[in-house]
């Protein structure tokens, strides 16, 4: 596959990748994603390495499954998101709120002080954030972020 | 980017991980930020913010400080 075929798929696997997550709370990996799309496993592959060079989304580094495609996170985190009638989970607070954003959707924000455990709630509604608590803690600054972006 | 009660509780966190105390927004700040990041990644014509627009998104949030420099 040319590089610009590559980078067209690219665009269709985002494109589905998305709304697919969007609509069913699940992301969708390689396997899913070539039968929807109709295109090869190795293709999808190499679209979605393209796609986690371009930082939008992020591989795991053991099996190269999909693990975030940012708002979204493939599996249960300790920031859940109810929306849409639908349970979705970001990677951070800031995806976590992304997720409502991205859907354009009023939402409930649970997750824990980083320090005490204690449950926090956030909650997005009309497009504000109607209610909140706490304050975040940005760790790593911002030239690093992507240094090691699990623990940023 | 955790959420923590405040300060006091960030302070703890930081201690026993020897880690550097980096620097806190509010949560309406990370919703103005999360919002303008996010609020079009499903559209089909999303493309990946600039370094410039990123850089221009922090300062409309009032981060300006070194910590929120995206260059080398």
């Amino acid at each position: 596959m040319g590089e610009t075929d590559i980078e067209a798929l690219a665009r269709d696997v985002r494109i589905h990748l998305f709304r697919e997550t969007a609509a069913t709370a699940k992301i969708p990996q390689a396997p899913q994603i070539s039968r929807a799309l109709g295109r090869s496993e190795p293709d999808v592959r190499a679209a979605l390495h393209q796609l986690a060079a371009g930082k939008v989304l992020i591989l795991a580094p053991n099996d190269g499954n999909i693990w975030a495609a940012n708002p979204f996170c493939a599996v249960p985190s300790g920031f859940r998101v109810r929306a849409a009638g639908k349970k979705y989970w970001g990677i951070c607070i800031w995806d976590a709120l992304g997720i409502a954003a991205a859907l354009g959707a009023d939402a409930i924000v649970t997750t824990t002080c980083g320090d005490c455990g204690d449950v926090m709630t956030l909650e997005v509604r009309d497009g504000r954030l109607a209610r909140s608590e706490g304050i975040v803690h940005f760790a790593i600054p911002a030239h690093h972020w992507w240094d090691n972006i699990g623990f940023t | 980017m955790l959420l923590f009660r405040d300060e006091e509780h960030i302070d703890r966190w930081c201690q026993p991980r020897d880690l550097v105390r980096g620097e806190t927004i509010s949560p309406e700040q990370t919703w103005r930020l999360a919002h303008a990041w996010y609020k079009d990644k499903l559209k089909p014509d999303w493309r990946r913010h600039t370094l410039e627009e990123t850089e221009a998104l922090l300062r409309s949030l009032g981060l300006t400080s070194a910590f929120w420099n995206l260059r080398d």
